[in-house]
């Protein structure tokens, strides 16, 4: 059992951590690289890019426009993401094995708050399985994937926080090993599933940006793109 | 899919493969990453990148001579081919090397610092001086695509173009010191190297292996390129080619043969040891049955059969600079040497770039220049038509990005998998081993020698007491040196709290001092209260050992760790002896050999400084 907490923790760590870092990272080059093809190939010089760039940044900040429609999903959302990303960085148990592994730590957050934060997400996951499945409209859009993924991060959550609890009904290792390997699972799932919006969310944001402020003539382009002369398509 | 495609996968799988390990080699060490040892300083990125590579890299010279020199126009469409693998060969060379040297920040030093009398000094030189050739060789090619057009480009162009002969004239003649000088390498360890393959003409039979296997390299890269970019091979010229390796070969063989019969060493061909057999095998493959097969007319007018001639000769090739390289030197006892993965898979990883760079050339120049050559303009390559991905209807992009996301997901993937298989030893820093020391023995004169290796350092202590008592002082005089002493005793010897010959030590025995200050109630001696125990908010040790540290000067060590034997006396001796040898005006006295005579004699005898005599003594 140690052996394979020891295997989970190391190469297979080291496997799905760099698929997901350089697989996002080669989704964010093709995503800029797109946009640079189509600003090329729309031969547009005079787009407006601070707009552009405002507009795409608003877009992140999650609670200022979808609120006022679906006010549940929103603010259930909002809190899922915040404990999602903050607590697996900022935990001081993670900061440790990092140290321990290549020597680079940073301040951590208390351990009721990553327990806290923990919960919120536990709840808000729920919550927004919830509102995927009694809202007709999101059920008829939602597939396997969809359900899977908030799944499994709940699964991720609430192993590694019984496996911290000294009143762990299961022995400590095994309850650490599923943990692990379902944290891995989730890391090397990340560029091939709908958990690249992370980074892909502000670009294709960025591209429907520019893609509204194309001149009305762009069309003409496109069509000599596609038949080789101007006429109607 | 396309077979470009399936063939540049596989080679972008093992270069990003060989970035993890350029990464583990170059951050963590030789150590970390190879089998290499004192015993095998010279391992597979020695003989197979250097050694084999520059032998590889062989048909550029050869089909540059003919073409130029002896005229044979008919060869001239394999010209540029034959070029750019030299060249490619070359930078493949230069960074294996790279790979191999323990300070490859100073590749530069044999430029500056000349040592005539070394071998490596030619090969540095030629290494240099012949890439430098062969880029220029190569230019003119690449100075020939529509974006390289601007006048000054041009202007370069035409300067080299004039140039061609003197450069090519300048490559064959460093090239015949270059794959020559590979062998003298080896002519300093005639009893290390296996007397069959072992000679005093090494040299000669490297260089004329080079040209037949350069000749049937050019011929294996014809047939790959042809497959690779859908022309036919030119049977002909290569049977031409093959016509003068089988004469080169036999040479070989029989040059190689007649070697050992002069030398008294056939005896070991029937030895029937497994180095008997690899030298038939050996032979057999690289030479015999390529030259006779290629000496046929009919036969060597057949494409299969003048292939794998070519496939024999390279594979053959190659590994007799492996044996000459690896397997046919002879290791000390207890010594073996193979290599590990990571070496094998770096030594991939450069053959694999230097074929993705010939594929990109191949697709961007006109690297053969009878076949028809397309031109795209930017303005073409703008109304491109789109290819749409016909499940999704995505727009796959344009042909960078289409390739782009092809090769870059096999390349995350092999990163990460060679990053996960990574052995342990790779990703901490190679350790020394504990070497205890043991200590100095004599009185008035010290023999120090630590680790017990029988070079040891004659320390002349009665000697120093003087010359440094008449310096500092009487008291002053010793507490140079020794600095910090034992309770209750005099002078402490160094190996004592310098325990380990090259790895710091903890000095401090904790539990020893828990046990004389009576147990757990003593912790607030040296631990505050109200603050986390630790080294680092303990008292340090001057508080208590008053009479300890003599020296005020010497600094508290960090945290009760002392240096290593080796590192604490060369910060002892060598500032002293820089300082002296300053005042003085006698630079030999700041040398390694002023301590490390051999044979070993006392420091500051006649042997190893002039005028000792006049250097301060009571």
């Amino acid at each position: 059992m140690h052996d394979m907490l020891q295997f989970a923790r190391g190469p297979l760590f080291r496997l799905a951590f760099l698929v997901m870092a350089l697989g996002l990272l080669r989704l964010v080059i093709l995503a800029l690289w797109g946009i640079g093809q189509m600003i090329y190939r729309a031969r547009d010089h005079n787009n407006p890019y601070s707009k552009i760039v405002k507009t795409t940044l608003t877009w992140l900040i999650p609670i200022q426009r979808l609120h006022r429609i679906r006010p549940w999903l929103s603010y259930s959302s909002f809190l899922f993401h915040m404990g999602l990303i903050v607590t697996p960085i900022f935990l001081l148990d993670h900061i440790h094995l990092w140290r321990a592994s290549i020597g680079i730590s940073w301040p951590g957050i208390p351990k009721t708050a990553a327990d806290a934060l923990t919960l919120l997400v536990l709840a808000a996951g729920i919550l927004l399985i919830g509102i995927r499945i009694f809202n007709p409209y999101t059920r008829r859009v939602s597939g396997f994937m969809d359900y899977f993924l908030v799944l499994l991060i709940l699964f991720i959550f609430s192993t590694g926080f019984i496996a911290s609890r000294p009143y762990n009904p299961i022995p400590y290792e095994t309850s650490m090993l599923i943990h692990v390997l379902s944290a891995d699972l989730i890391l090397l799932l990340a560029p091939f599933t709908k958990i690249a919006h992370c980074v892909l969310f502000p670009l294709v944001r960025m591209t429907s940006e520019l893609a509204w402020k194309f001149p009305p003539e762009a069309g003409k382009d496109a069509a000599i793109q596609v038949h080789g002369e101007v006429k109607p398509i | 899919m396309n077979k470009r495609i399936v063939i540049k996968s596989i080679l972008w799988a093992f270069v990003s493969a060989g970035l993890v390990l350029a990464v583990a080699r170059f951050f963590l060490g030789l150590g970390a990453t190879t089998a290499l040892s004192d015993d095998a300083p010279w391992g597979l990125w020695i003989a197979f990148d250097v050694m084999g590579g520059v032998a590889l890299a062989a048909g550029g010279f050869v089909i540059a001579a003919t073409v130029y020199i002896f005229h044979l126009e008919k060869y001239r469409p394999i010209l540029r081919p034959a070029v750019l693998t030299a060249f490619l060969g070359y930078v493949a060379v230069v960074v294996g090397l790279q790979f191999d040297l323990g300070l490859p920040w100073r590749i530069w030093h044999a430029m500056i610092y000349w040592q005539h009398h070394s071998v490596l000094f030619e090969v540095a030189w030629c290494v240099m001086l012949y890439l430098t050739v062969l880029a220029l060789e190569f230019a003119p090619v690449a100075l020939e695509h529509p974006f390289l057009q601007w006048p000054i480009l041009q202007r370069i162009h035409k300067l080299l173009k004039f140039l061609t002969i003197p450069l090519v004239i300048a490559g064959i003649m460093l090239s015949t010191l270059h794959q020559s000088s590979l062998g003298s390498l080896f002519l300093i360890m005639p009893y290390r190297l296996h007397p069959l393959w072992y000679t005093p003409i090494i040299p000669a039979l490297f260089f004329v292996s080079a040209i037949g296997l350069g000749l049937m390299m050019v011929t294996l890269e014809a047939f790959v390129s042809s497959w690779l970019f859908d022309h036919k091979p030119k049977i002909e010229l290569l049977s031409g080619l093959g016509r003068a390796a089988s004469v080169v070969l036999f040479l070989y063989i029989l040059v190689r043969f007649t070697d050992l019969t002069v030398r008294g060493q056939l005896g070991f061909l029937a030895e029937g040891s497994w180095q008997s057999l690899l030298f038939f095998f050996e032979n057999a493959v690289s030479a015999l049955i390529p030259a006779i097969l290629l000496s046929n007319k009919k036969w060597r007018s057949r494409p299969d059969i003048l292939l794998s001639c070519a496939i024999m000769v390279v594979f053959g090739m190659v590994l007799n600079r492996l044996d000459v390289g690896i397997a046919a030197i002879q290791k000390s006892p207890g010594y073996a040497y193979f290599p590990t993965w990571m070496e094998i898979g770096t030594s991939l990883s450069i053959v694999a770039a230097a074929a993705l760079a010939y594929i990109f050339c191949a697709e961007n120049f006109r690297l053969f220049i009878d076949e028809k050559h397309e031109e795209k303009s930017p303005e073409a390559l703008r109304y491109e038509k789109p290819q749409f991905d016909v499940p999704s209807q995505a727009w796959l992009g344009d042909a960078f990005a289409r390739n782009f996301s092809v090769f870059s997901i096999v390349a995350v993937l092999t990163i990460a998998f060679t990053a996960a298989i990574l052995p342990s030893r790779a990703l901490s820093r190679y350790e020394a081993k504990d070497v205890p020391v043991q200590a100095a023995q004599g009185w008035d004169i010290l023999k120090i020698d630590g680790n017990r290796t029988g070079e040891y350092v004659l320390f002349d202590h009665k000697d120093h007491i003087a010359r440094l008592q008449v310096t500092y002082g009487e008291r002053e005089g010793c507490i140079k040196c020794h600095h910090a002493r034992l309770p209750k005793d005099g002078p402490g010897r160094c190996g004592v709290c310098h325990s380990d010959m090259y790895k710091p030590k903890s000095n401090f025995d904790h539990a020893y001092h828990q046990s004389i200050l009576l147990g757990n109630k003593s912790c607030a001696q040296c631990h505050p209260e109200g603050i986390s125990k630790s080294k680092e908010t303990a008292k340090v040790c001057s508080e208590c050992h008053r009479a300890m540290f003599e020296h005020i000067d010497v600094k508290e060590p960090d945290y009760y760790i002392a240096r290593g034997y080796v590192d604490a006396m060369h910060d002892l001796c060598i500032p002293c002896h820089t300082e002296q040898s300053k005042i003085l005006g006698r630079k030999k006295l700041a040398q390694c050999a002023a301590c490390h005579a051999n044979p070993p004699g006392p420091a500051g005898a006649a042997l190893n400084i002039e005028n000792a005599d006049e250097l301060p003594r009571k």
